[in-house]
């Protein structure tokens, strides 16, 4: 139940490897934010800078309004779920939960009421006696949940806890942890590689690479207004087909792109947004998410044709790689439920198609700075 | 085609593993024979000196009682106390220097180590004779030996650390992450998490630590500088087997051999276990 | 030369591309030489640097500091103590005077005597009260030596401490400018279990190392540069004193004929050398093969072979090998037995304790080693040989490997990235291999050629019972046994370093994994 505060954080390893760059957050109190980010982006090291697990090379971080720079872990009342769940071998998963608490001094029939109390809610009291290595991954992963929970700390520490479950098991797990958020009602920071745990489970998310945030912002926010090539191409799935393409204006003052030859109106707004920001013309680079192509007819003006390469048939949808006459490679989905029915098991490779895009869809970003022209 | 194939397998299987255990058993009987002869000749009653014959003609107690009347029994009480101290102190700066390499990352911890090992390139032999003066000014060398000894075993002894240090790597370093977020001191991480964790590798430490006095030569020799009380076995029995001596003392260095042999034999066989593991995850870790 | 990328050195044919990996090594040394001398004068450079850092820093902070802080400069710990961290402060005093007590008590006195390790020896005196003239002792050469060693040491103790005690008041001063709390004593224990914890842990340990291992290692370094032995002991009968180079000399100059220090110091080593080698190869190969022997599958009672041969770890080495080489004696039981069968008519010298073969020991000392070092060979690889993935068996099986294929491309060179650095510290451990040798032969037998310059040398001793046996004999050359002890040490250097340089597997600690 606390905010915390990143002010300059700053990371550098004794190598001169420079992690974080100036990282900078106000997380509020009760918020479940998420870092997400490829490998060696340094999201694992500011939480464990966060954590007091990593020294702090500049700038401060606050919890609830405290520099706790140079606390020790222990002193930052704090909570954190570990990758690998980290559970102590030699002690029962009674032990383990209770560990914290008999550090604590708390006497025994309190630290009873409160495992117990903790175990029902994760329904692992059939298991309080086994030793972790009796236990399966998810019942491990309970167990680390678990022993977070009963410290009542300020903050929630999770670093990539789902990442070692089968895809099932970390399906479930997500929307147990949600309940859980409602349950604890505390400040939750939560890392992950994976873009659909953020989008699923963080209040807001801040989007990282190399030691920089790209974005901070709610799912909505970075899915529909991504700051820069990175992020569109990051977040969602499968990721934002990009084309070079050139930005024009027409006699009415409307923009227009051309891709692959095909003469295409910037329309549903995006024309005025991009006046407002007197985006110049020329060459941009041009974002659409597979889920916003649409297939058209032969001979429809805007459409594209191309050719199959691959499809993927993923039941409720399906995933076309098209391949359109300039060589440029695109992902395309389409719901099966918009496809006639001889087409639901997929496209025969190499048969030709048709496909469009409206311009409320379109994302343009610089082809230098590769920032978005919206910003 | 396939069935002559598959008997042609069998048999040349059969006949490879008919030469392993050739091998082997006639390597069990090259490797115990030493141990079997010097047991044999330490109830040879007839003769004390060496001979070309294996089985006793006459057997006896005599040669035990023999050594029970000698200063073997102060050279045993000696090593065997020796030995339970080294094997106490040895274990804690052991123990102390491997954690601390393997799970602090400080400023100077590279070069520590990398001191270290050139340190170890140095004959130790080299150090020894100063030892013995430094040693000799504090009063603890002859008659005192055993505190002496003890001393120079325990001091340097954080040196050996690799073997231990390997197998606090292999312990997850999240798990000392988890307990310090959980409200545990360093200290406190050590003695909760990590010393449970780690029995193998304490049992081992302890039980090379023990051994190693048995056996040690040189610097007991050197400590103790011909003052029979202030001798461990080796260097007591090993005066047995000279030119002057062999004579009436053989078979009581056989017998000695026995009575040093079997507790550390049986304790080793005991713990055999931990210090095959100790022994594995060394090489590899170097 | 011409340097091929990775296509065309693919193309290359077997010998070519041996040449080529060969040339390309050779050529490589100089770099690297280059590059270490580069890395010396950068460590120089930068240690100057750091040095100059200080001296500003210390300056700065004098300049700067309240008086607390200046008066610290004197008396250590003041500004801690004034500034109400007592546990601190007297911990500073405290070492403070200890120093100087320790200078007063001797200390100085060792170290002005350093640079002659004694001006008065022993000598007579006459006596009025006896009428006569007796011995007295002048100045002790070993213990000006000894303790004018600590005392630098303390020195360079003192100065560190000083320098931390005067960073300690600019950090003070630092906190309490920017508005924050000093830590008390309490909390100053404290963290010596928590934070801290790291130093609490050395503590000890490297006291005792620095007690007791590298003290005598730079006292015997600095031996090497003296007179010291048994007619020079520093004060029953005479003073030693520097004699620079002279003995290094004496050890490496090639005089020609046979009886001289180089020599026989080239025949020593040699032998060292091809033992080394011998031993831990021999033990290497042998031992894998048995463990290999006896994890083969459909062979039962692994464990009794096992036990049967671990059971030789157990047993006190000076039992084992003394009673080994008492049975290969001339009249021991072997011959014994040899001449009861009528296979011999004249008992075998084994351990040429009479003869003066010299190859017949040399080999009987190899052989028994390896009855030594097999079984500790076979536990090590059999853990190793039981990691090894079974899929690369597997898929090399499928890719039609035989058994030796699959034992020399598969086994082999896994087993050799494994334990590359146990073979490393294996050889260097056995070219100081001192119990084998010493319990065994003792060193012998006798090599009348050599023994005249240094001892009683013999055909197995190696560097390091020779440099016993100096110590021992009736000269006690120490400062020759002080020259050898670092040649060895020059010998396991080099070896190391160039091993070290080749082996993949040793250069990071945490590849491992």
């Amino acid at each position: 139940m606390a905010s915390v505060k990143l002010t300059k954080v700053k990371k550098v390893y004794d190598n001169n490897v420079v992690a974080v760059h100036d990282f900078d957050l106000d997380i509020k109190d009760k918020e479940f934010i998420v870092f997400v980010g490829p490998s060696g982006c340094g999201k694992s090291t500011t939480l464990r800078m966060i954590a007091g697990l990593e020294d702090i090379s500049d700038g401060t971080v606050e919890i609830d309004g405290e520099v706790v720079n140079d606390l020790q872990p222990k002193d930052r009342n704090i909570a954190m779920v570990f990758q690998n769940y980290a559970l102590y071998p030699h002690m029962t998963v009674f032990d383990n939960i209770a560990f914290s608490l008999r550090l604590q001094k708390m006497p025994e029939d309190q630290i009873y009421e409160k495992v117990t109390a903790a175990a029902e809610v994760l329904g692992i009291t059939d298991y309080l006696l086994r030793k972790p290595r009796a236990l399966s991954g998810g019942q491990r992963q309970r167990v680390a949940i678990g022993r977070a929970m009963v410290r009542n700390s300020k903050v929630f520490l999770m670093d990539e806890p789902l990442s070692n479950l089968d895809a099932k098991l970390r399906n479930q797990m997500r929307a147990e942890i949600i309940l859980l958020r409602q349950k604890l009602n505390t400040t939750f920071i939560y890392v992950t590689h994976d873009q659909t745990e953020a989008m699923t489970l963080g209040d807001r998310i801040v989007i990282m690479k190399d030691g920089y945030i790209q974005q901070v912002g709610t799912p909505a926010e970075v899915f529909e207004m991504p700051k820069n090539l990175f992020v569109a191409e990051f977040i969602g799935a499968p990721k934002m087909n990009v084309m070079r393409t050139e930005l024009k204006k027409d006699l009415n003052g409307g923009y227009t792109v051309s891709p692959f030859g095909v003469k295409l109106a910037v329309d549903g707004g995006k024309s005025e947004a991009l006046a407002a920001k007197h985006a110049p013309t020329g060459e941009v680079l041009l974002g659409v998410r597979p889920e916003h192509i649409t297939l058209a007819k032969e001979g429809q003006p805007g459409a594209i044709p191309c050719t199959v390469e691959v499809n993927e048939m993923m039941g409720s949808e399906l995933h076309l790689h098209v391949v359109t006459e300039d060589g440029t490679r695109l992902i395309v989905r389409v719901p099966t439920i918009d496809l006639e029915p001889d087409q639901r098991h997929g496209l025969q490779r190499d048969s030709r198609l048709y496909i469009t895009f409206r311009g409320k869809v379109m994302h343009f970003f610089d082809p230098e700075s590769q920032e978005n022209l919206l910003n | 085609m396939s069935n002559k194939r598959h008997m042609g397998l069998r048999a040349s299987a059969h006949i490879s593993n008919t030469l392993i255990y050739i091998v082997l058993v006639v390597m069990s009987v090259v490797w115990l024979i030493p141990f079997i002869c010097i047991v044999l000749q330490s109830f040879r009653v007839e003769s004390t000196w060496q001979v070309g014959y294996v089985i006793p003609q006459k057997w006896g107690w005599d040669n035990y009682v023999a050594l029970w009347n000698s200063d073997f029994k102060r050279w045993y009480l000696n090593t065997f106390i020796t030995a339970l101290a080294t094997a106490v102190g040895q274990t804690v700066f052991v123990l102390c220097m491997s954690y601390t390499l393997s799970r602090f990352r400080f400023k100077m911890r590279q070069g520590l180590m990398r001191f270290m090992l050139v340190l170890g390139m140095f004959p130790n032999m080299l150090a020894m004779i100063v030892l013995y003066r430094v040693l000799k000014d504090l009063g603890l060398t002859q008659a005192n030996a055993v505190p002496g000894l003890i001393l120079v075993y325990i001091a340097s002894s954080g040196m050996g650390y690799y073997v231990s240090k390997g197998f606090f790597d292999t312990i997850p370093k999240s798990l000392d992450e988890a307990a310090r977020v959980d409200g545990a001191t360093r200290a406190q991480v050590l003695w909760k998490i990590i010393l449970p964790l780690a029995k193998p590798i304490v049992i081992y430490t302890i039980l090379t630590a023990f051994m190693a006095p048995w056996g040690d030569f040189v610097l007991a020799r050197y400590i103790s500088f011909g003052t029979s009380a202030g001798m461990n076995v080796a260097v007591g029995m090993y005066s047995w087997l000279q030119q002057d001596m062999i004579g009436q003392r053989y078979t009581m260095f056989c017998a000695g051999g026995v009575v040093v042999a079997i507790p550390v034999t049986i304790l080793f066989m005991c713990l055999q276990k931990y210090y095959v593991e100790g022994v594995t995850g060394g090489a590899v870790k170097g | 030369m011409k340097k091929y990328n990775d296509l065309e050195y693919l193309r290359l044919s077997k010998g070519q591309k041996f040449l080529y990996r060969l040339v390309s090594f050779f050529a490589a040394i100089p770099v690297a030489l280059k590059n270490g001398c580069l890395g010396i004068g950068r460590f120089f450079k930068n240690l100057a640097a750091a040095i100059g850092r200080e001296l500003a820093d210390i300056v700065l902070t004098f300049k700067n500091g309240d008086w607390k802080t200046r008066l610290s400069f004197l008396i250590m710990g003041f500004g801690s103590m004034a500034r109400g961290q007592v546990l601190r402060g007297l911990l500073f005093l405290l070492f403070e005077a200890v120093f100087i007590f320790y200078m007063i008590m001797g200390g100085g006195h060792w170290m002005s005597l350093l640079s002659s390790l004694g001006r008065i020896g022993p000598h007579d005196e006459y006596s009025a009260v006896l009428d006569a003239y007796t011995k007295v002792y002048g100045d002790n050469s070993f213990k000006i030596l000894l303790y004018g060693v600590l005392t630098i040491f303390f020195i360079i103790a003192l100065v560190y401490t000083w320098r931390l005690n005067i960073k300690q008041n600019k950090i003070a001063e630092d906190i309490l400018r920017s508005g924050k709390k000093l830590r008390s004593g309490k909390e100053d224990l404290k963290s010596m279990v928590d934070d801290q914890f790291h130093k609490t842990l050395l503590a000890l340990p490297l006291t005792g190392i620095i007690l007791f291992t590298v003290m005598p290692i730079i006292f015997m370094v600095l031996v090497a540069f003296t007179n010291y032995d048994g007619s020079h002991d520093g004060y029953n009968n005479a003073l030693f004193t520097w004699v620079g180079l002279k003995n290094f000399r004496t050890m490496l100059t090639w005089s020609g004929s046979g009886v001289n220090y180089s020599a026989t110091f080239g025949e020593i080593l040699t032998w060292t050398l091809i033992w080394a080698f011998f031993a831990t190869f021999t033990n290497y190969f042998l031992g894998m093969f048995v463990a290999m022997m006896i994890n083969k599958k459909g062979i039962y009672l692994k464990k009794l072979w096992r036990t049967v041969l671990v059971l030789t770890i157990a047993i006190p080495q000076f039992i084992s090998l003394l009673y080994v080489s008492k049975m290969f004696a001339k009249n021991g039981i072997v011959n014994g037995l040899l001449l009861d069968l009528g296979w011999i008519t004249q008992a075998i010298d084994f351990m040429g304790s009479q003869a003066h073969n010299a190859l017949l020991p040399r080999v009987m000392v190899i052989l028994i080693n390896i009855w030594v070092g097999i079984p500790y060979l076979m536990l090590i690889t059999t853990g190793i040989l039981m990691n090894i993935p079974a899929d690369l068996y597997e898929s090399s099986r499928i890719d039609g490997a035989n058994a030796w294929q699959q034992y020399t491309k598969i086994t082999l060179p896994y087993m050799l990235f494994i334990t590359g650095p146990y073979l490393l510290t294996s050889f260097t451990n056995n070219i100081n291999n001192f119990n084998v040798i010493y319990l065994l032969t003792g060193g012998a037998p006798t090599n009348a050629a050599a023994s005249g310059a240094a001892g009683s040398v013999g055909y197995t001793d190696l560097l390091i019972t020779w440099l016993f046996k100096i110590t021992m004999g009736a000269e006690s050359q120490y400062y020759m046994a002080s020259v050898i002890g670092i040649l060895v040490f020059l010998v396991v250097a080099i070896i190391s370093l160039v091993v070290y340089n080749v082996l993949p597997s040793i250069k990071n600690e945490e590849d491992f994994q």
